[in-house]
């Protein structure tokens, strides 16, 4: 049988978070990829990225097994979620197809109580991650590299998706703050946002 | 007019039912990071608002004599608070209120 695919569903906002959500997602999958892993990483190919704020999806999976599914553009059962704007959380139902003891990554001033109030499914998440990412690298739109598939001159993590790496590692087995270390441009803000997490396990 | 022969209609794409009140369709309220929050007390009901939101999110309550906010469509867009002279409306972060919850499937 082939051995488990990890799924890693990132969800951000339009324009202002198109860059940021997509660096969560290939960042993940580089780190991963650094230890030998098989990985995929891509924009979900029905979302809006280009109108402001609107909810987008970037994905991810990890296998120690070369990934079969070339052709499902989903995550249907995604084991981590990410949250890169806190508001989401209201507008969408973010733990959708997830199996029971998942985690939520979510960037947020907020504590983790402070969260789970508006996820009513929240009976599936095995933990949650707060971390404060714009306090850390600032409330700005790094560029828009990359998009659209164009070359993504500016690299991997120069804004928020740097310290939200950073706490998907602290809450997460799926990849190690070394490896991400290795792929990430704001390697201060990455490991701030490791050092600086909050992590609550539920259940 | 060019006649379409009958039978050969064929719908636009781009086209969704016409919505009578709402569209369903596209629920924008899930777009929004800071609502426009009114203080009554400043407002002048100059209608502002219900003229520059560009997703028609402010209505009138003829009976109430005031502008009521529809939060499942507002997208947070803050247009009306730099339309509204009084100063009667502020960004408010979404994240302080229990209501204004639209919890889609999806973004669409
Ligand atoms: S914030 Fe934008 S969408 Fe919401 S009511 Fe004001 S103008 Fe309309
Ligand atoms: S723009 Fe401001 S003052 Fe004018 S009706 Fe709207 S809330 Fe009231």
């Amino acid at each position: 049988m082939a051995s488990k695919v990890h799924q890693v569903t990132v969800w951000a906002r339009g324009v202002v978070q198109d860059k940021e959500g997509r660096d969560i997602a290939n960042g993940l999958a580089r780190a991963a990829g650094q230890e030998g892993k098989f990985t995929q990483s891509f924009d979900n190919y029905v979302d809006l990225p280009d109108r402001v704020n609107v909810p987008l999806r970037k994905y991810a999976r990890i296998s120690d097994e070369e990934i079969e599914e070339r052709y499902e553009y989903e995550n249907l059962h995604p084991e981590v979620v990410i949250v890169a704007d806190a508001t989401i959380v209201k507008g969408i139902d973010v733990l959708r197809g997830m199996e029971k003891g998942g985690t939520l990554v979510v960037a947020t001033d907020r504590r983790p109580e402070d969260i789970l109030k508006f996820i009513p499914n929240r009976d599936l998440l095995g933990k949650i991650v707060c971390v404060d990412a714009k306090a850390i690298c600032g409330d700005r739109t790094v560029d828009f590299s990359g998009s659209e598939g164009g070359v993504d001159s500016v690299g991997i993590g120069q804004g928020i998706s740097a310290p939200i790496l950073g706490a998907l590692a602290r809450g997460s087995e799926l990849v190690k703050l070394d490896h991400l270390d290795a792929v990430v441009k704001n390697k201060d803000a990455l490991h701030k946002g490791h050092e600086q997490a909050v992590v609550k396990t539920l259940n | 007019m060019f006649k379409i022969p009958k039978g050969k209609e064929v719908p636009l794409g781009c086209v969704t039912p016409a919505p009578v009140g709402e569209q369903p369709m596209m629920i924008t309220g899930n777009w929004r990071e800071f609502r426009p929050l009114l203080e009554p007390e400043k407002c002048d009901l100059c209608m502002n608002c219900i003229v520059f939101c560009p997703d028609a999110c402010f209505q009138l309550d003829d009976a109430e004599e005031k502008v009521v906010l529809n939060e499942k469509y507002c997208k947070g867009c803050n247009i009306c608070i730099n339309e509204c002279a009084p100063g009667a409306l502020t960004a408010a972060y979404e994240l302080d209120f229990d209501d204004g919850v639209v919890r889609l499937d999806k973004p669409f």
